[in-house]
């Protein structure tokens, strides 16, 4: 018995003495919730990365999160543009103080440089290709080596942003030899990369380690230190950096926190401990309940700052027009009625989030279509417009259309497995749909499998977030009849030669007045046609520990600035 | 015996690269392609449908998922329809001849992620892994052959402990470490223990009784979820085996010579009782490299278990591949082992030339 007393108070002991380390001062600790994966400014394999990237690359252009606008970076001042029919040309200026870390200035060899590597066959930038494609071809002006001249497709309103929103990489520590500069951009392809001197250029750019060595080639405020996959990414603020001495005067240059340590903790419960313990400083994104949990604690709401800005994340439910049973219009609205968005809003995300008629958010006032009226949970006039579809009820409940094949009415939901919000709205629509008749059936699956099956169409009612932004209003790769398909996102299968023109004019349109009439034609469509139901745009639940100010909330992702976090002295 | 050893090396080696070969191309069958790094479609992407098909089309070539996946295809034949297949021959040049290839040269390929050696991204884990599931192991062995050396003769006890252990194996993982989490390392229950994550720096903390009172810290409490829930089948099923011992007749004549009970139990009982517990107990050298998933997502720990798991999310097939082969190895080297310690506690399983775990 001695020896179980001993053997006790030995472990009580040890365990009395275990202790934690102390942590670093002038950090900012910010939760994530998994791995960005790779920090090739090129791959951009997540919103983390994205993030890690934005703080450790530069871009000509940037985004003003607060004010919803983009500010010049790298370039001294917004792109001057022409156009002709053919082309349209975007003229930028690097400023003059900007360098690389060991002095170096950035050149528009630079920039031309970039280009040539996102378009290098063999190197992890697929998704750059697709999207910066639009760049033909770049002029460097002889009399200023930072003066160039992009040459794009014929102009859309888009590129002016896009044209500078890639981050910059060094040509002298990457091609050293100025090997690719022999290449037109445009004839950058698998058989120009057949030279052996190219091949080796590509060779070297595989080699440098991009995805895991931001800092060495970015010319952005912070470099990494220290990353242990899964665990923890540390980045560190140079000390001598370009734009210290524009520090005061250009709010989009500024970088206060010396160090910045993003804590990789996957698990939601864990991650809320870990806040309410002082373990983390930023936790973006917290589920509804929890953060419900933390506006109710009064030592919870003492120490930490609580905040729940818009997002452009919204949730909708698609339906596949494909499908005969979701060929017609009428029976769209009518599931549409089925769905009763206040109690999901209520029940699923604890009114963390707002209905919307479609897909423009109802806080962008001047392009809401306010004169729709949302649909209302209705199962009477869902059934009223089943009838009108042709569909009867039988003596037995259920929906028959002689018109179809497939009788009696029955679905499916798809929606990504473990998401308590999808699981609930799936839930309500199946009750709902049962009382009338309707059978419906719950696919919960993994979210790669899940893409797999919308973009073969192998669905029938799917629900799933889309984000959207302030800046573009581009639907074509959501509903225009030429991106259904295995490459394409539009799931639904949506689309006429009128909507298609309509979502062309709309990514063409450049005045806001067009720009609004033809937004809230859209609206009107998508509400008529209802390819596809916007159920609520959500608000993303922050917290973050007091010791802050500054934080510049904003309804971008990740929806703060911790370049701009300025740290309270202790008491 | 020559024959003998060859035949335990090669019919295990044939068996092993029957399992990685099938999931070699039930995992690339069913998810061809890691479209998620084109990332997903918004309202800001200008990419024509035309220029998306041409960059997924250009990963899969990056990728090597281009080629034909296996020597030859079944396909509908192209005049009578799908009722009579046709195959169509590919020769070397397909994804699994490529890739047995680079095996025999020793690469398991890069992962699809960040471009890395899979053997580099599976040596940085293994560690890790091994922080959590050696002193595990360790002491799911010590702990249970202790209690069940103390349980042995004492009924009252076992009812008590034994009625504990299998209320406890039946309870899940996941509910024992956040239960754990929530009482331990909670400010509202007892605040003793952080919530997550290993030591930044362990080994680079200087004294030897800084870092073990910092890995003391920090594993804590994941080690004590797996021990939550191995601990009582090992307790289990050596005190059954134990107590079958104890009324065998050999024990009779053990203390008929006069033994004392420890010696009775230490020195013929416990060998005896062994052979189930040695079961279990190489069933835990694959589980201490494959990790233990639910604990390393919950404590936000690098492990094995998180690393197969996200690679199987982002069709990370080289990476998948790589952690299964190593797996499944250990669980090679954990029959042999198995076959060694049967042998050594019971001799009469020498002779036999059935292993006695198949």
């Amino acid at each position: 018995m001695f020896g179980l007393w001993f053997r006790t108070a030995l472990l009580l002991v040890l365990l009395a003495s275990c202790q934690a380390p102390s942590p670093p001062t002038a950090q900012v600790r910010i939760r994530w919730a998994r791995d960005p994966e790779s920090l090739h400014p090129h791959t951009l394999a997540n919103a983390m990365a994205l993030q890690a990237v934005n703080l450790t690359y530069q871009s000509l252009l940037a985004v003003d999160a607060v004010h919803q606008r983009f500010v010049p970076l790298l370039a001294d001042s917004l792109p001057a543009v022409r156009r002709n029919e053919s082309a349209s040309f975007f003229t930028y200026r690097i400023r003059s103080s900007a360098t690389w870390d060991d002095g170096q200035p950035i050149l528009a060899s630079d920039v031309a440089f970039t280009l040539r590597a996102m378009r290098c066959p063999g190197l992890p930038n697929e998704r750059m290709q697709a999207q910066y494609g639009f760049i033909q071809d770049i002029y460097i002006s002889p009399k200023d080596a930072r003066r160039f001249t992009l040459v794009c497709a014929p102009y859309a309103p888009d590129y002016v942003t896009l044209s500078g929103d890639f981050a910059i990489l060094p040509e002298h520590l990457l091609d050293s030899g100025r090997i690719l500069r022999r290449i037109p951009l445009a004839r950058l392809d698998s058989a120009a990369t057949r030279q052996p001197a190219v091949a080796a250029v590509i060779g070297r750019l595989a080699a440098a380690g991009l995805e895991r060595s931001p800092g060495r080639y970015g010319s952005g405020p912070y470099r990494l230190v220290d990353w242990k996959p899964g665990q923890q990414l540390t980045l560190e603020r140079k000390r001598a950096w370009w734009a210290d001495p524009l520090q005061r005067t250009v709010p989009q240059l500024l970088a206060r926190p010396q160090r910045i340590s993003f804590q990789i903790i996957p698990d939601q419960t864990t991650a809320l401990l870990a806040l309410r313990r002082n373990e983390v400083d930023v936790y973006a994104g917290i589920p509804p309940a929890d953060f419900a949990r933390l506006q109710y604690s009064a030592s919870d709401t003492a120490r930490l700052g609580l905040y729940t800005p818009d997002s452009y994340e919204m949730i909708v439910a698609g339906y596949n027009t494909r499908k005969p049973t979701f060929s017609n219009a009428l029976v769209r609205q009518a599931i549409s009625h089925l769905i009763n968005v206040p109690g999901i809003l209520k029940g699923a995300v604890h009114n963390l989030g707002y209905a919307s008629v479609g897909m423009i958010s109802p806080h962008q006032l001047l392009f809401y279509n306010d004169s729709l009226q949302a649909d209302t949970f209705d199962p009477a006039a869902a059934t009223a417009l089943l009838r009108r579809a042709g569909w009867r009820q039988t003596a037995d409940g259920k929906w028959q259309n002689p018109a179809y094949a497939v009788s009696p009415l029955a679905f499916t939901i798809s929606y990504r497995a473990g998401n308590a919000a999808y699981e609930f709205i799936a839930l309500q629509l199946r009750t709902a749909a049962a009382r009338i008749g309707i059978t419906v059936q719950l696919q919960p699956v993994e979210s790669s499998l899940l893409t797999q099956q919308l973009q073969t169409g192998n669905f029938d009612l799917y629900l799933r977030s889309i984000v959207g932004n302030p800046f573009a209003h581009n639907f074509i790769p959501l509903l225009h009849s030429r991106s259904t398909g295995e490459a394409g996102g539009n799931y639904t299968g949506f689309g006429s030669p009128a909507t298609d023109r309509l979502l062309e004019r709309l990514a063409a349109a450049e005045d806001t007045a067009t720009k609004r009439t033809l937004l809230r034609h859209f609206q009107r469509i998508i509400q008529r046609e209802r390819p596809l139901r916007v159920l609520y745009f959500t608000r993303n639940p922050i917290a973050i520990t007091k010791r802050f100010t500054n934080l510049g909330l904003s309804s971008l992702s990740p929806g703060y600035e911790v370049t701009g976090f300025v740290e309270q002295p202790r008491p | 015996m020559a024959r003998r050893i060859l035949y335990g090396v090669l019919r295990p080696l044939f068996w092993l690269w029957l399992l990685v070969s099938v999931i070699f191309l039930l995992t690339r069958l069913a998810a061809p392609t890691p479209t998620e790094q084109l990332g997903h479609p918004t309202t800001a992407s200008v990419a024509s449908p035309e220029k998306l098909r041409a960059a997924q089309w250009a990963l899969r070539h990056r990728l090597g998922l281009d080629l034909p996946l296996f020597y030859y295809s079944v396909q509908p034949h192209p005049r009578y329809g799908s009722w009579i297949p046709s195959a169509q021959w590919h020769g070397s040049g397909n994804q699994y001849h490529q890739w047995l290839r680079q095996l025999a040269a020793g690469s398991l390929g890069n992962s699809y992620r960040d471009g890395r050696p899979v053997t580099t991204v599976l040596l940085d884990t293994v560690p890790n892994t091994l922080l959590l599931t050696l002193p595990a192991a360790i002491g799911t062995i010590g702990f249970s052959l202790w209690a069940g050396l103390c349980l042995t003769g004492r009924r009252w006890w076992q009812r008590w402990v034994l009625g504990l252990c299998v209320g406890l194996d039946a309870v899940p993982l996941f509910l024992v470490a956040t239960t754990l989490v929530l009482v331990l390392a909670n400010p509202d229950a007892l605040n003793l223990f952080p919530a997550y994550g290993a030591p930044e720096a362990l080994f680079e903390t200087p004294g030897l009784w800084t870092r073990a009172t910092h890995y003391m810290y920090y594993f804590f409490l994941p080690i004590s979820s797996l021990l939550v829930v191995t601990v009582p089948g090992f307790i289990l099923q050596l005190t059954a085996a134990l107590n079958r011992e104890v009324t065998m007749q050999y024990t009779i004549t053990a203390r008929a010579k006069g033994l004392s009970s420890e010696q009775v139990l230490r020195q013929h009982l416990l060998r005896n009782a062994l052979l189930p517990f040695i079961t279990l107990l190489t069933d835990l050298l694959p589980a201490l490299l494959a990790g233990a998933v639910v604990v390393e997502v919950i404590f936000a720990l690098p492990g094995m278990g998180r690393l197969l798991a996200e690679a199987a999310a982002t069709r990370d097939h080289p990476i998948l591949l790589g952690g299964v082969l190593l797996i499944a190895m250990a669980r090679l080297l954990s029959y042999w082992l198995a076959d060694g310690l049967y042998g050594w506690a019971d001799p009469r399983l020498r002779s036999t030339s059935t292993p006695a775990h198949a």
